[in-house]
């Protein structure tokens, strides 16, 4: 049971082309980290597994459990089991988080949750994400902090228990307190069930939650992949580093 | 004083009679404003039309039932008044609250029966010499509509009024005039209801409600013409007296051709109000609304937010006009307006303007004509929902702050209801305009 992407080109509308043929296997049960500077492709690599239609795939695939999601539909992918943490995450007026994650989770299921059945589950993740409560019937993301809105992306992974979970820069814009919370939260989550990719910028985020794999990306492609200690030695060198490395093995 | 109210029952003849003359010597108007936008009549046949008569029936069961499912329990009512066509064919008010001196009636009725308040009220704000149709309105109407509430009486269930227009061939010349009191608190509702029928139809309008010091009023007008070719061409005034408060919520949701002027006036001393519009046209409907938010005295305060979605080939123009008269210094007040396009045939226009004649006020004003947000769209779909889900919801996301702003559970159901239908009833046209957008 694993995400595969093979190959992946992705361009923008302008037509300029930011992936140059990625690859990356993400299976059940395993928390990889994919880290990179600013413009390397990590966020666009998100969007492109979730389908986000401003991204265009030219050539290469995307692959859950053996069935070819490369031009599905955002939705479809969801049903499928994929669930994406946003860097920034759309605020949706007039529609309470309550009301939102009820739609949300009715979404995946055969058959409406039933009422009380919703509310201990929700009741349950808020309590594990140390959530006020009063959150719920506020509309979603309408003037929350932006560990507000964080601690919301996390609630939905809890609520939505997907089989594959992209969380974009999740770790960006929280203080140390609220980004000790999230990780718990994902910590928790963590587990046989779900795989786990940790898109991040700084190191920071991976001493909450450590990861078995961690994949560097320069420029729109994977450079550079090994264990938890490849984290530990970008923070020892950072990107210039590991740039200056991968030319000169190049060269 | 049989004498003196003689004089003044034969005054409002009079006023019909200079309505009458108005009406003879004005011709039908073509509304042009700068760019594509105009409202012309010109397919209306006016000769056609006639104010026709019904006989009174006992319950809603004698009406359309579209009467019925827009109004929900009567029980949860203060008082219904419905006039179907000319006629005014149901009437009655709680006992407790007639006991009370509160006062739902025909306008007919009350010229007679409570013939001070209307003398002192009728037309105080509106003008029988504003074109064709308020003139026709003056000269013409029958039956009508009369609220009252005596001073400091609180009520707290909806006094609703009705108007039906059930069948092609109708013109329907309807005045409401409403008269809240010193420190009263009401809560009223006036609906204007039609089936979907073939051919035309003509609603024209008169409304006028003066609060009195220190009264707080809910008023909502509820606008459904249903598919037939409805006519609706009105003029709405509200008067807030001093430290009154006002929230006047106007939903429009149906109509062939609708050509409305609507004007709240905080016309003394620390009058305030809260004005939340709604609109959603559909197929070839054409909606034209000039609002007017207007400051006659100083430290009065005021917020408008109206919120448009159009499908089809529709067309709604939206303008708000804040004026701020010379001497109402330390007012405060906002207008907002937004319209959404759900289809790349509909064409819509925010016009917020701004006429300020005094100084240390502070007025601010907004208009925005946009679109679904694609990520927003794409945000919901990563949650597992459709497109079609995801434009439903932020479709009614959008109007829910309005919505709320009613504070009506059974009207607020009433208008989520009736939106849901429309957008189900457009639902592949904007989905295809979404993905092709993209």
């Amino acid at each position: 049971m694993s995400l595969e992407i093979q190959n992946l080109h992705v361009q923008i509308e302008t037509g300029e082309e930011i992936l140059h043929g990625v690859d990356l296997r993400v299976a059940k049960g395993e928390t990889h980290a994919l880290m990179g500077p600013n413009g390397s492709g990590k966020s666009t690599l998100a969007n492109t597994i979730m389908g986000n239609p401003s991204y265009e795939i030219t050539e290469g695939s995307i692959v859950l459990n053996g069935e070819d999601l490369t031009e599905a539909d955002p939705d479809v992918r969801a049903r499928a089991g994929i669930f994406m943490a946003f860097q920034y995450p759309a605020t949706i007026p007039g529609v309470s988080v309550a009301n939102f994650l009820r739609m949300a989770v009715n979404a995946g299921r055969e058959e409406a949750i039933k009422v009380k059945e919703f509310g201990q589950l929700l009741r349950k993740n808020m309590d594990m994400l140390r959530i006020d409560p009063q959150i719920t019937k506020r509309y979603l993301n309408e003037g929350f902090s932006g560990g507000e809105k964080k601690r919301a992306e996390i609630l939905q992974l809890a609520m939505l228990r997907p089989e594959i979970a992209v969380l974009d820069e999740t770790d960006s814009g929280l203080d140390v307190d609220a980004l000790r919370i999230v990780s718990e939260g994902v910590n928790q989550l963590r587990g046989p069930d779900l795989g786990a990719l940790i898109i991040t910028h700084y190191t920071r985020i991976l001493s909450y939650i450590r990861p078995e794999f961690v994949h560097i990306m320069l420029d729109g492609r994977i450079v550079r992949e090994g264990g938890a200690e490849l984290a530990d030695q970008l923070e020892a060198e950072g990107y210039e580093g590991v740039r200056a490395e991968v030319a000169a093995s190049a060269g | 004083m049989p004498a003196s109210a003689d004089l003044k029952a034969s005054l409002l003849e009079e006023r019909r009679a200079a309505a009458l003359e108005v009406y003879e010597r004005e011709p039908v108007p073509t509304w042009r404003r700068s760019g594509f936008w105009t409202t012309s009549l010109k397919k209306l046949r006016l000769d056609e039309l006639e104010p026709r008569r019904y006989e009174p029936v006992d319950s809603l069961e004698g009406l359309h039932p579209v009467v019925a499912e827009a109004i929900g329990e009567p029980s949860e009512l203060g008082g219904l008044l419905v006039q179907r066509g000319a006629s005014t064919v149901l009437s009655w008010i709680e006992p407790e609250l007639a006991a009370q001196g509160v006062v739902l009636t025909s306008l007919e009725r009350a010229v007679t029966a409570h013939r001070e308040l209307v003398e002192r009220w009728y037309m105080k704000r509106l003008s029988e010499d504003a074109g064709k149709f308020a003139a026709a309105t003056a000269a013409f109407w029958t039956g009508g509509a009369f609220v009252s509430v005596p001073r400091g009486v609180k009520v707290e269930k909806p006094l609703q009024i009705v108007y039906l227009i059930d069948e092609p061939g109708v013109a329907q010349y309807a005045h409401t005039l409403g008269v809240v009191g010193e420190l009263a608190e009401c809560r009223i509702r006036e609906y204007d209801l039609a089936p979907d029928f073939e051919g035309q139809a003509l609603h024209s309008g008169a409304f006028e409600l003066y609060c009195g010091a220190g009264s707080q009023v809910k008023l909502a007008h509820f606008q459904d013409w249903g598919a037939g070719e409805v006519h609706d061409i009105s003029t709405k005034k509200v008067e807030i007296a001093r430290d009154a408060l006002c929230a006047w919520t106007p939903i429009h949701l149906g109509g062939h051709l609708t050509k409305q002027r609507l004007d709240i006036i905080t016309a003394e001393t620390g009058s305030d109000m809260r004005h939340r519009g709604i609109y959603f046209t559909e197929g070839t409907e054409h909606l034209d609304l000039f609002t007017t938010d207007l400051k006659e005295q100083h430290h009065t305060n005021g917020d408008t937010v109206w919120k448009g979605a159009l499908t089809g080939s529709s067309r709604a123009s939206y303008e708000g006009l804040i004026e701020i008269v010379r001497g109402a210094q330390e007012s405060h007040t906002y207008l907002q307006t937004h319209s959404m396009l759900l289809s790349p045939k509909a064409k819509a226009d925010a016009i917020p303007s701004l006429i300020v004649e005094t100084d240390n006020v502070s007025a601010s004003h907004g208009g925005t004509v946009g679109e679904l947000d694609d990520e927003s769209i794409f945000y919901m779909q990563t949650r597992g929902l459709s497109r079609a889900q995801a434009v439903r919801i932020l479709v009614e996301g959008y109007f829910e702050e309005v919505v709320q702003a009613l504070d009506d559970p059974s009207l607020e159901d009433l208008v989520r209801r009736t939106i849901a239908t429309k957008l189900e009833a457009a639902e592949d046209q904007v989905v295809e305009f979404i993905a092709e957008r993209g």
